[in-house]
């Protein structure tokens, strides 16, 4: 570039080539294109940074844990620090002055760029999942602010490591969950630690004691008895064992210092949060109260049922016997025999109808009187006699009112065509009192007493004194047989079933085992 | 920087001061609109005068990042990042035709 001295022309070129290279590099310093100059001082060239060389700002990010990235507008990489490379696995080589993007996978790529497409001075932030090859997936939050280097506009692009809160969020929302599971759970269910110190319960289990457990040990809170293991076995066992890693199932237990004292199916396992390390153990309690009722009550039927058969056979070989005694021939002894056992069996259907639940008294007289209907219409009347009594009460009243009956048809209001038969109530019972009512004859022959005292009469005196307030009294009055009932007042409860009370069941239990 | 494949007489040469942000912007941008517009014309020569502030004296270099274009001649300067696509392949293309 030797200008021609004596070309004037050649020279107005070269200057004008100087000036528009000069006003060219006024303009792009002026307009920011340029952010570096060269500067001769003492006749040396050295490079002057425009806004200084930021050098003093890399050497401070190299040290920073957080992952940071300079790019330009356009989103290519002018600085990543020694964080931000490691997880990019790239070396600022390979990537600066290349767009962001292409340093990342698919889809972290389409998240930067949307990061960067976003405009203005605000922060904005995206998480995103990177693949680490030690430690597997680790999760990022990428954040980008717009940043001015020099004469550069562009974005801060940094990137927080923030596995750790990830991991121990979906870990709290995993808790949340179990939580939720055992809250929801209709069995008690308890958790405990190592040390057997309860750390969870559930609303079942807190309801056992009526107490707040957690904090104290297991064995405190819910002491336990396990009748089948014969003392063995303890609650504090229970617990250790399952902490040592055997689970326990299915053990039956009694909640005896309990509230509301119940039997439980227990069950005990390890329980294992992470990995195979045990970190306490997991307790269920599953409520068998309703199942040890039904299995007590089934018991119970079967103890009453043989009671009910020795007595009745009792009864049938008594009645066998005394008819035997006090009938002359076979004939008699055939009739009289085969009505006393139909009249029992007429009050036994009766209760088997009504599955040996209590009967109205009224229901246990109109069936031994069944037989004689057709011929008496309109001659018997009962009366206030709908009451509810026991069974043993309505078998005995149904003995009585068989051989009232015979002996009415055969000599008394029922023999002939007039009399009649009335059987009321006395007056009204208050509860807890004997019930009185009385049979009562009126319009028969006239009546003496009769010189041979039968079995009939046996049955009728001795049938009710199965308690000390049962009886019966018989009085031959000229005008019509009398007889006054008395029913125990224990058999009066309309509302009890069948067994009476639990204790009263537990007696029976016992005397049907001794007999 | 890349040779072309048969040695043309022609030669860029782009002034670069280390790693700010301009030299960084003008390296990539060159590379971009060379290989998409003016693929094996030119043989491109990076100088870093960071490191080498004495050869900003060959073509007299003020400010930076500057692309010259050496060969052919007329000799051409393009100051600034190279952004403006435009005019780089205006200035790279005079005397061409």
């Amino acid at each position: 570039m030797t200008p021609y001295v004596d070309d004037r022309d050649a020279i107005i070129a070269d200057l004008r080539v100087r000036l528009a290279e000069a006003e060219d590099t006024l303009a792009a310093i002026r307009n920011g294109e340029v952010d570096a100059l060269v500067v001769r001082d003492d006749q040396v060239d050295r490079v002057f940074m425009i806004e200084g060389d930021g050098q003093s700002f890399r050497t401070f990010m190299e040290v920073m844990d957080t992952g940071a990235v300079a790019v330009d507008e356009r989103g290519n990489v002018l600085y990543a620090n020694r964080t931000a490379l490691a997880l990019l696995g790239r070396t600022l080589n390979e990537i600066q002055g290349r767009p962001l993007r292409q340093a990342m996978d698919v889809a972290n790529a389409g998240k930067i760029e949307e990061l960067l497409a976003q405009s203005g001075s605000l922060r904005h932030s995206m998480q995103l999942l990177m693949a680490d090859p030690v430690d597997g997936d680790r999760h990022y939050l990428a954040s980008s602010t717009q940043l001015r280097v020099g004469t550069v506009t562009g974005h801060a692009v940094t990137f927080t490591d923030v596995t750790e809160r990830v991991r121990a969020e979906t870990m709290e929302q995993g808790e949340r969950a179990a939580r939720a599971v055992i809250a929801s759970a209709n069995e008690a269910v308890v958790v405990c630690d190592r040390d057997g110190v309860v750390t969870h319960a559930n609303a079942a289990a807190q309801a056992v004691y009526q107490n707040a457990p957690v904090g104290r040990r297991f064995s405190e809170m819910f002491p336990l008895v396990f009748p089948s293991a014969t003392g063995l076995l303890q609650t504090d066992d229970l617990v250790e064992m399952a902490v040592s890693g055997s689970a326990v199932q299915g053990i039956e237990a009694v909640a005896t210092e309990a509230p509301d004292v119940k039997d439980y199916l227990v069950s005990a396992a390890p329980l294992r949060v992470a990995g195979d390390q045990i970190s306490g153990c997991v307790i269920t309690m599953v409520d068998l109260s309703q199942r040890k009722a039904a299995e007590k009550h089934q018991l119970l039927l079967m103890a009453e049922l043989d009671h009910r058969v020795k007595n009745t056979l009792a009864l049938v070989m008594s009645i066998s016997a005394r008819t035997l005694s006090n009938e002359d021939s076979l004939e008699g002894f055939h009739k009289a025999f085969t009505g006393r056992v139909q009249a029992l069996a007429a009050t036994h259907n009766l209760l088997a109808d009504r599955s040996w639940s209590n009967l109205s008294l009224k229901d246990v007289i109109a069936s031994e009187f069944a037989p004689f209907v057709e011929h008496s219409a309109g001659r018997i009347h009962i009366d206030g006699l709908d009451i509810s009594v026991a069974p043993r009460a309505a078998i005995a009243v149904g003995l009585i009112v068989h051989e009232l009956t015979t002996n009415a048809v055969k000599y008394g209001a029922l023999s002939n065509e007039t009399g009649s038969i009335s059987i009321a109530r006395l007056s009204d019972t208050p509860d807890g009192e004997t019930l009185e009512f009385v049979w009562r004859e009126t319009g028969g022959p006239q009546v003496r007493e009769p010189k041979r005292k039968g079995f009939g009469r046996t049955v009728i005196s001795r049938s009710l004194q199965y308690s000390p307030n049962g009886s019966c009294e018989l009085e031959f009055a000229p005008s019509g047989v009398v007889c006054r009932f008395a029913i125990p007042a224990e058999d009066l409860t309309t509302e009890r079933k069948i067994f009476g009370s639990p204790e009263a069941m537990k007696g029976r239990l016992a005397n049907s085992k001794s007999s | 920087m890349g040779t072309t494949e048969q040695k043309p007489p022609r030669r860029l040469v782009l002034y670069v001061a280390g790693q700010t942000p301009k030299s960084l912007a003008a390296i990539s941008n060159l590379q971009r609109i060379c290989s998409e517009h003016l693929p094996g014309q030119y043989e491109i020569e990076v100088i870093d005068l960071k490191q080498n502030p004495k050869l900003a004296k060959e073509h007299a270099i003020v400010a930076i990042p500057t692309l010259v274009r050496e060969l052919p001649v007329p000799l051409r300067k393009i100051i600034g990042d190279l952004s403006d696509q435009e005019k780089v392949l205006v200035s790279l293309k005079i005397g061409d035709e």
